[in-house]
């Protein structure tokens, strides 16, 4: 192969051919593994710290697609605790999404799949016979590793003990539904033996919880009737409909307004308080980060590269990038002078280089980036950065 | 769903609103005779643009949507007037209504001295060497099946700016200027990432050598990093060329830090226009005020003051009688549901619309 060729990257229809064959054996593989019946002692696992809720712990996910394979998610690890706020922040493009919809079992098959990795959940289920039907409403607590869960069996978690809030209020709900048919959905799904009148009663308490004037006008009304605000409001109200330990939201507040924002962030900054449970924010907004996170996770070309306490991130960054982040984004007190800015692009996904990815659009990259990917580093019990900068011994730190 | 409210007419007396509504109308006449502002590059008074809704048979518009209403501004040369609203509040249309991509409906537009309300197209592409435009979306506004020098040298080519041997060269000079490679020139625009797909925007805008380069959202559909790359390359092109910005954002970090003058829109007219520093030290709309505080603070330990708006932002087809803030005003009193407040100023160069400022 031409050094040309490879600059431009275009690919022959040999090349692509062999990527192809290749692509379909692993999601053969994959897709097999995904569908198959298993028993549940497979896939039950152990927390590593009992008061976490979630640990996501070295986790692959990859697109296998005819150019090759995009590793959008490449060893991502991080805890959610409980009753915590998780900000994930990252620019478009790094596996934030990602991430979340691994979480969730929600990656378009056969393209997107989990490679490896663990996503440890405690689990507070209805006790269940060996059909995977409720037996009565005691409950019991147990570990799973979502990665390792046969897709016919994440009904047990997803949307009832994770849900989550998407980006787009616009086009997540189904614009042929009732909002009531579709808030009833949950309940009747999720609980056992629930009525239609339970489930009525339950949705129209869950939008008044998420501060709608009228909620029985809403609970008939379609979706195009409403606002973007009372859309996201609704979807919100969906989320919490089961009762879930894990609501995940995705760009909550990115497709409304600036004071449409304010609210809807106050909601859920109230609603934490209110249902004992944690929340994964996902943005690309420091300034909701700020506001809303107890813990941060810096994520860059589909890793983590830093991640810590609120205060540790905002007021000890360490990482370039997230240095580089806080500084690029205009203040309402920034001056007059240039804005900083960090040079270049992220880096294409599918040839990522073996070195630290970040090392071309660094100011202060050294000789020791252009080794190996740099280990993840703790620099305070709770706060680790992902950079040769700050290795024990290294002057520059 | 927005709540219904029932709004009592304007005045209870017929004749006393018609009196009221020729009052306004002789003042803009008025208004418009004035001679023009020799010094300003740009002079907006009075500007309207109204859709039909609905027509009857005959052509008759029954009901229209007024998405630009009385909006009036001067800008100087070499200036940034960053113009900040929600979504639905005619900025947009603003914009498009001063290069005269829509056809306003009442008003006058005086550039350079000029009354260019009136021109038609061939009047206006003299014109438009003068102005020119950078689109949000630097995805759907770059000709897929073009190359970046055919994208940038047509503009020059059509409107004469250097004779045809220099095409190229110019071409290549302005791709340096914008931060693009000289290898770029025969690539096409889908193998360009976002921000760079900006800069071939911003450089076929500037390829005519304007005056005024209105800005529609230009950094929105960028990242966080690129936005400051972008940012930064407006910024130094201005200076270097000496050019005059509208900078339309939804962003007001980012109005803020680019912006000489600020207009802030709701829902189709200007409520408030001023400096920078007047602006931003003493806000005087409730509005403004509102839209201040909701930003979120990039640092844990400010806690922000937060005025909370509520409800949503009304259908600009059915606009609130009155005020059209008073709906979700905190401060809203009985004349707010009745009266539209009128556009004054209130300190140097400051001008607002609001209630509560006339009575203090």
């Amino acid at each position: 192969m031409s050094e040309k060729k490879k600059n431009t990257g275009y690919l022959s229809g040999k090349e692509i051919r062999a990527i192809a064959k290749e692509n379909a054996k692993v999601m053969k593989r994959l897709e097999a593994y995904k569908y198959r019946k298993a028993e549940e002692s497979e896939f039950l696992s152990e927390m590593r710290d009992p008061d976490n809720i979630l640990e996501i712990d070295d986790l692959h996910t990859y697109f296998f697609t005819e150019q090759g394979v995009v590793k959008a998610v490449n060893g991502v690890s991080f805890d959610v605790p409980r009753n915590a706020t998780v900000g994930v922040v990252g620019e478009s493009g790094c596996g934030k999404s990602v991430t979340s919809m691994s979480v969730m079992r929600l990656l378009q098959g056969p393209q997107g799949q989990i490679y490896s990795g663990a996503i440890r959940f405690q689990s507070k289920d209805y006790k269940r016979d060996e059909k995977g039907k409720p037996i009565g409403t005691e409950t019991e607590d147990k570990v799973y590793d979502i990665a390792k869960m046969p897709i016919r069996e994440i009904y047990r978690i997803r949307g009832k003990q994770i849900a989550m809030i998407f980006q787009e209020p616009m086009t997540s709900l189904n614009p042929v539904f009732t909002i009531g048919q579709q808030l009833d959905e949950v309940t009747l799904i999720h609980t056992p033996d629930a009525t239609k009148e339970m489930a009525k009663a339950r949705s129209i308490e869950m939008l008044n919880l998420v501060g709608i004037a009228m909620p029985e006008r809403v609970y008939n009304a379609f979706p195009h009737e409403l606002s973007g605000g009372m859309r996201q409001r609704v979807m919100i109200s969906m989320a919490l409909a089961a009762n879930p330990r894990l609501i995940i939201a995705d760009e909550p507040t990115t497709a409304l307004d600036v004071t449409i924002q304010a609210q809807i962030l106050d909601l859920l900054r109230d609603l934490k308080t209110k249902i004992d449970g944690s929340i994964m924010l996902i943005t690309h907004d420091l300034g909701i980060i700020a506001e809303m996170a107890d813990y941060v996770v810096v994520m860059y070309a589909g890793r983590v590269i830093e991640k810590g306490t609120v205060d540790e991130i905002f007021h000890d960054p360490r990482h370039p990038y997230t240095i580089g982040l806080q500084k690029s984004k205009p203040t309402l007190d920034s001056g007059d002078e240039a804005l900083f800015n960090i040079p270049g692009n992220v880096p294409n996904p599918i040839n990522m280089p073996d070195h630290c990815y970040f090392k071309e659009r660094c100011d202060r990259a050294c000789e020791k980036c252009s080794g190996a990917y740099p280990e993840m580093i703790q620099v305070s019990p709770t706060h680790y950065v992902s950079c040769w900068l700050y290795e024990e011994g290294n002057e520059n730190g | 769903m927005a709540e219904e409210k029932i709004v009592a007419p304007v005045y209870d007396d017929e004749a006393e609103q018609a009196k009221f509504l020729e009052e306004r109308r002789r003042q803009i006449e008025e208004d418009m005779k004035k001679p023009f502002d020799p010094e300003a590059i740009l002079e907006v008074r009075h500007l309207r643009k109204a859709f039909p809704l609905k027509k009857t048979l005959t052509g008759k518009v029954t009901q229209e949507l007024i998405a630009v209403d009385d909006v009036s501004f001067k800008l100087m040369p070499g200036e940034t007037l960053g113009i900040v609203g929600e979504s639905g509040c005619g900025k947009t249309t603003m914009g498009r209504a001063i290069l005269k991509l829509h056809q306003p409906s009442g008003g006058q537009i005086i550039f350079n001295g000029e009354d260019i309300t009136a021109y038609k197209s061939p009047q206006m592409r003299e014109i438009r060497k003068q102005m020119q435009i950078i689109f949000q979306d630097p995805y759907s506004s770059l000709p897929p099946r073009s190359t970046v020098g055919g994208i940038l040298s047509e503009p020059v080519e059509v409107h004469n700016i250097v004779p045809k041997d220099q095409v190229k060269a110019y071409v290549l000079d302005l791709m340096d200027k914008c931060g693009l490679r000289d290898y770029y020139y025969e690539r096409y625009p889908h193998e360009f990432s976002g921000g760079q797909r900006q800069r071939i925007c911003i450089a076929r805008a500037l390829s005519v050598n304007p005056k005024l380069v209105i800005c529609d959202e230009p950094v929105s559909a960028l990242d966080v990093s690129i936005q400051a790359q972008i940012i930064n390359l407006l910024k130094d092109l201005q200076r270097s060329l000496n050019l005059t910005y509208i900078f339309i954002s939804h962003d007001l970090s980012v109005v803020k830090f680019i912006s000489d003058k600020i207009g802030i829109m709701y829902l189709g007219s200007m409520v408030e226009f001023g400096n920078k520093k007047e602006i931003f030290e003493n806000p005087l709309h409730p509005y403004t005020q509102a839209l201040f505080s909701a930003i979120p603070y990039p640092d844990p330990d400010v806690k922000m003051n937060r005025i909370v708006l509520n409800g949503d932002i009304p259908s600009p087809a059915n606009p609130p009688k009155g005020c059209r803030f008073h709906t979700r005003c905190p401060h809203a009193k009985e004349i707010c549901k009745h009266v539209v407040p009128t556009y004054k100023e209130y300190e140097d160069g400051h001008f607002a619309a609001c209630h509560l400022l006339e009575e203090e």
